[in-house]
């Protein structure tokens, strides 16, 4: 299916760089209390699964991060499932959990803990984030739609570009308002982008410029409420 | 001999030499009879007495002068005589008289005064003429010539003397100073004539020295004219004379003539009067400009500024001096065309456009050809008044039908209008069709598809039968007419849809004028739009001329079957694709029919096995036969009609429900059929109604009209024409904007699959370029998404304002 080949193609360097920068990270900490045993990733995997089953379900997943102390919603969980390469929210199958948890060298609950940290400085770094958040567009997503359901669009936004993005308060109400109903991932990408490179007052916001239609009608909208204000 | 001189041997040998010389000569001269006697009785003073002398006397005359120079008295003699000379000179030197320069001169002076006075002269020219050739002779020149100034410039200096104490109004000091510059010129010329042997000798030998004719006009021009008294008078004089004659009055042109040829001969034409004449004629006309401007509306101020550059060039033709025509004119030009361009325009143009006023609009267009920037400023201000005027007969702000039935008539007129304007007033200028033809293509598009639309709907009009207003040629000429507005829309593909749309109509009913008419139309859009344009309008005359040669066919075929029943069938297939697209209908077709159906089907399918044929109710027609108490009648009537007519066979009341029942045609479809059929014409309800009313309501019933009467056998019931429903019009546009998208989102990727990688910018413009339609930004941006989502682009990951092409 070419839709999903798309979107992971390219991660595939990132995926090389970031096992580099793995290697130098477990050099410069020799091995907290243990190494990584794939034996012991597996078991704890199954801890948060039916026994016969090879695939970690929502309610696992509840298990999981209450277990590791973090909520569901946050945005750290997102980071974490980018590591593993999660294909679908609220899942991780075991050949994920297994490839992932290897990766960042996890097998335990407190090694896992240990690295959140680590995950969460991720999210600050520009280039990281931007692959993250345009994964968390196929991460979302109905897995038989092509596009996110606006509603799924508007929680994953806030979640990714809520704290960071001054104006993303006032793209909310827009999407409250607007007849949209689904946030294809060409929308999705170009909010990130819009939100880094357009100033708090539009003032380097270009018209003419290749915006998609929905942030060009945004714009419109935002100048025509801060006019009746 | 004494040799003590030797003069006296030079003397004696020289006109030996010349002797022979002369001898030479004289047997030429026999023959041949010299141009210097010629010239000799010319300058006779004798034959100078008639005084009427043209001023330009020494003109003639100079050329001779080098000769005569030579003629001494010795080459006079006879060859005879040479003997005599040489005797003569070997006498003792004859002696001038004492007296002879005082007498001679008192002799000359004498006549010279009495020129100056106009009374005769006691001696005879030809004696006065061997004095001034004696004293000539006698190296007395340089003092003749400057006694002759003397008595001259003391002549002319009484002259003054008149002037300055002349207190007269200017017309009278204007004539006395001609007088007396005429008879100035007269007496000089009488002078040199007397004088003429001097003028010829000593003054051409010296060229500081003024001629005697110059030193007469040198002598006026010193001592009179450059009195500033007399200057100042004279020129204001001249002025007040022309700026009379400018106002209407009639004045002495001759006196002007004559005073200003003095002044050009004086030389101080362009210092004294011309500047001055300049800058009067710049005053008033500056004036009269702004004044005019004001009082009188445009046409008017026109022809007057014509006049005035009528006047101006007969006053050149009459007195003033050519040299002051390009100035003169200029400034004519400059102060009361160049300076009111503007308001010229602003003024009067739109009335005479609007009016039509096309020997105005010559004038105009002359006038403004002579000034700088009159043609730019009148060719731009042309084609504000296009776009302005075009814009009212276009834009219908109130959607009111009936200015968009009169739109397209309006335009043609419009153009036609435009079109003779340009040819008869503005010199068929190219820049003028130009701006035309920009104004015409911006001002049609500003109103989007309705032009489009309607200009199909006209030619639709025009092509349909019974329209007998026109005979070919007329059709043919209108239709190039139309194909002239046709070019500047932009829309093309609108006017594509509902000229198929009408022509399918004119095509199935066979209600087309003339074929002709219908294929030079198909000629004339393929030639302007290309044969893509045209290659479905051209499969639907095909698919009409295989369906002809189809029911040939087919009739053989029926009759071999031997159906009971005698319908006779003709069948016109329709490729899909090639005509507008019908809903398909489904209604209960009577058995028969649908037996004919099925043996068609046969027959054709086994012609061309593996197609898919679909009945279209709604265009189809039959003829019915109906017996009516009064008499046998043939009913035309679209297919619709017949079903509802063919169940009157059963019964002769029937109510809108039972029919809708019984035919299934949709409902509007079926009101209108019935309306047709029951509240028609009086002469044509072949069906009555209760209750009575223009519309159909549900239950009500209709009965067979018994009463039907019509003088002809053939009846065409007309459907109740539905004025093409808003709907049908806004799927025709709707699915003009669908054909678009697709027609963006191909040339999206087309250009995308050449270039791989392009800015969104470059992407846009190149699209621009490419369709041929108006579209937005924003529509095509739309389209991009949507290819985008649809995988056939992609955006840059780095820079979203790049795509890629996906293959």
């Amino acid at each position: 299916m070419p839709t999903r080949r798309r979107p992971r193609s390219p991660s595939s360097d990132d995926t090389r760089a970031k096992r580099a920068r793995v290697t130098n990270w477990s050099k410069r900490e020799p091995v907290s209390s243990s190494s990584f045993s794939s034996k012991r990733c597996e078991a704890w995997f199954h801890e948060y699964t039916s026994p016969d089953e090879d695939e970690i379900s929502p309610e696992g997943m509840e298990k999981f991060c209450e277990d590791i102390g973090v909520e569901p919603e946050n945005i750290v969980m997102l980071s974490l499932a980018w590591k593993l390469k999660a294909n679908r929210m609220g899942y991780f199958t075991a050949e994920e959990w297994a490839k992932g948890m290897k990766d960042i060298q996890c097998d335990s609950t407190e090694k896992l803990q240990q690295k959140l940290d680590y995950l969460k400085t991720l999210l600050d770094h520009p280039v990281h984030f931007k692959n993250i958040y345009r994964y968390a567009f196929d991460f979302a997503r109905e897995k038989d739609q092509r596009s996110m359901d606006i509603d799924t669009a508007k929680a994953m936004l806030s979640l990714a570009l809520g704290k960071h993005w001054s104006l993303y308060g006032s793209f909310h109400q827009f999407l409250e308002q607007s007849k949209y109903k689904v946030i294809n991932k060409d929308q999705w990408c170009n909010i990130l982008e819009f939100s880094r490179s357009v100033a708090a007052d539009l003032s380097n916001y270009d018209e003419d410029g290749a915006w998609p239609v929905l942030l060009d009608e945004f714009v419109d909208w935002f100048k025509e409420q801060k006019k009746n204000s | 001999m004494p040799l003590s001189s030797p003069n006296k041997i030079s003397l004696t040998e020289q006109p030996k030499v010349d002797e022979i010389r002369e001898n030479k000569r004289k047997r030429n001269d026999e023959n041949n009879p010299s141009p210097l006697k010629r010239a000799r009785e010319l300058d006779d003073p004798a034959n100078m007495t008639d005084s009427q002398r043209k001023p330009n006397f020494s003109a003639l005359t100079t050329p001779n002068n080098g000769i005569t120079r030579h003629s001494s008295p010795l080459s006079n003699n006879k060859p005879g005589a040479a003997k005599k000379l040489v005797i003569k000179n070997f006498k003792e030197k004859p002696k001038m008289p004492e007296n002879f320069q005082q007498e001679t001169w008192r002799k000359l002076c004498e006549a010279v005064e009495a020129i100056h006075k106009s009374c005769s002269i006691r001696y005879s020219l030809e004696e006065l003429y061997q004095a001034v050739e004696n004293m000539c002779s006698y190296k007395m020149s340089a003092n003749l010539y400057e006694q002759l100034k003397l008595v001259c410039e003391a002549h002319v200096r009484t002259c003054l003397e008149q002037f300055k104490a002349d207190n007269s109004d200017y017309e009278q000091f204007l004539k006395l100073l001609d007088f007396c510059w005429q008879a100035h010129c007269r007496q000089m010329i009488m002078i040199r004539s007397i004088f003429l042997f001097l003028d010829r000798t000593f003054v051409l030998q010296n060229s500081t020295i003024l001629s005697i004719w110059d030193m007469g006009l040198d002598l006026f021009r010193a001592n009179v004219i450059s009195d500033k008294v007399v200057e100042v008078k004279t020129v204001d004089g001249l002025l007040r004379l022309i700026e009379r004659e400018r106002n209407g009055e009639a004045v002495n042109r001759q006196l002007l003539k004559s005073l200003l040829r003095m002044l050009s001969d004086l030389q101080i034409y362009k210092e004294a009067f011309e500047k001055k004449f300049l800058e009067a004629t710049d005053r008033l006309y500056a004036a009269e400009g702004q004044q005019l401007m004001q009082e009188r509306d445009v046409p008017e101020y026109l022809h007057h500024v014509d006049k005035r550059l009528n006047e101006e060039t007969e006053r050149l033709l009459h007195y003033l001096d050519q040299s002051t025509k390009k100035p003169l004119i200029a400034c004519v030009e400059k102060q009361l065309i160049d300076q009111h361009l503007p308001q010229i325009l602003n003024k009067g143009l739109d009335n005479m456009l609007q009016e039509n006023r096309i020997g105005d609009l010559m004038l105009l267009y002359q006038l403004f050809t002579r000034v700088n920037h009159g043609q730019k400023d009148l060719c731009s201000m042309f084609a504000v008044y296009i776009k302005k005027a075009g814009r009212m007969i276009v834009i219908n702000n109130e959607n009111d039908p009936d200015k968009d039935k009169e739109m397209v008539q309006k335009l043609l007129d419009f153009k036609d209008k435009i079109d003779n304007i340009i040819d008869v007033c503005f010199g068929k200028s190219e820049k003028f069709v130009n701006a035309m033809k920009e104004s015409f293509e911006n001002f049609i598009n500003q109103r989007q598809n309705k032009p489009a639309e309607l200009i199909a709907k006209y030619v639709d009009s025009k092509l349909k039968a019974g329209n007998k207003e026109a005979t070919e040629e007329e059709l043919e000429h209108l239709l190039d007419k139309i194909m002239v507005l046709f070019r500047f829309i932009h829309g093309k593909d609108v006017f594509e849809a509902f000229y198929k749309k009408d022509l399918a109509k004119r095509l199935l009913m066979s209600k087309s004028a003339s074929v002709d008419a219908e294929k030079s139309m198909l000629s004339k859009l393929k030639q302007e739009c290309g044969a893509a344009f045209t290659s479905k309008l051209e499969g639907m005359f095909k698919d009409m001329d295989l369906s002809k040669d189809l029911s040939l066919a087919l009739k053989p075929y029926m009759q071999n079957l031997d159906v009971a029943g005698l319908i006779d069938l003709t069948v016109n297939i329709l490729t899909m694709g090639y005509w507008p697209t019908y809903t398909p209908m489904e209604v209960h077709l009577p058995p028969e029919m649908i037996r004919y159906q099925e043996i068609f089907k046969k027959f054709y399918l086994g012609k061309h096995s593996g197609r898919k044929l679909q009945w279209q109710p709604s265009l189809g027609h039959c003829v019915l036969k109906a017996q009516f108490p009064s008499a046998n009648k043939e009913l035309q009537v679209s297919l619709f009609q017949s079903l509802c007519l063919l169940l009157f066979n059963t019964g002769n009341v029937l109510t809108y429900e039972e029919i809708l029942t019984a035919t299934a045609i949709e409902e509007s479809e079926l009101k209108r059929t019935l309306q047709s059929l029951a509240c028609g014409k009086p002469t044509l309800r072949v069906l009555s109604k209760k209750p009575k009313g223009r519309d159909i309501e549900d239950g009500d019933k209709f009965y067979f009209n018994e009463e039907f009467k019509h003088p002809l056998f053939r009846i065409r019931i007309n459907q109740v024409q539905m004025k093409e429903t808003p709907e049908e019009n806004t799927s025709t546009t709707e699915r003009v904007f669908h054909d678009r998208q697709y027609q963006v989102d191909a040339a999206i990727v087309r250009i995308m699959k050449t270039r791989k990688t392009l800015s969104h910018n470059l992407l846009i413009s190149e699209l621009f370029n490419q369709l041929k339609f108006p579209v937005k930004p924003t529509d095509l941006k739309k389209r991009i998404e949507s290819l985008i989502d649809r995988d056939y682009m992609e955006r840059d990951k780095d820079n979203p304002n790049n795509y890629h092409y996906v293959a």
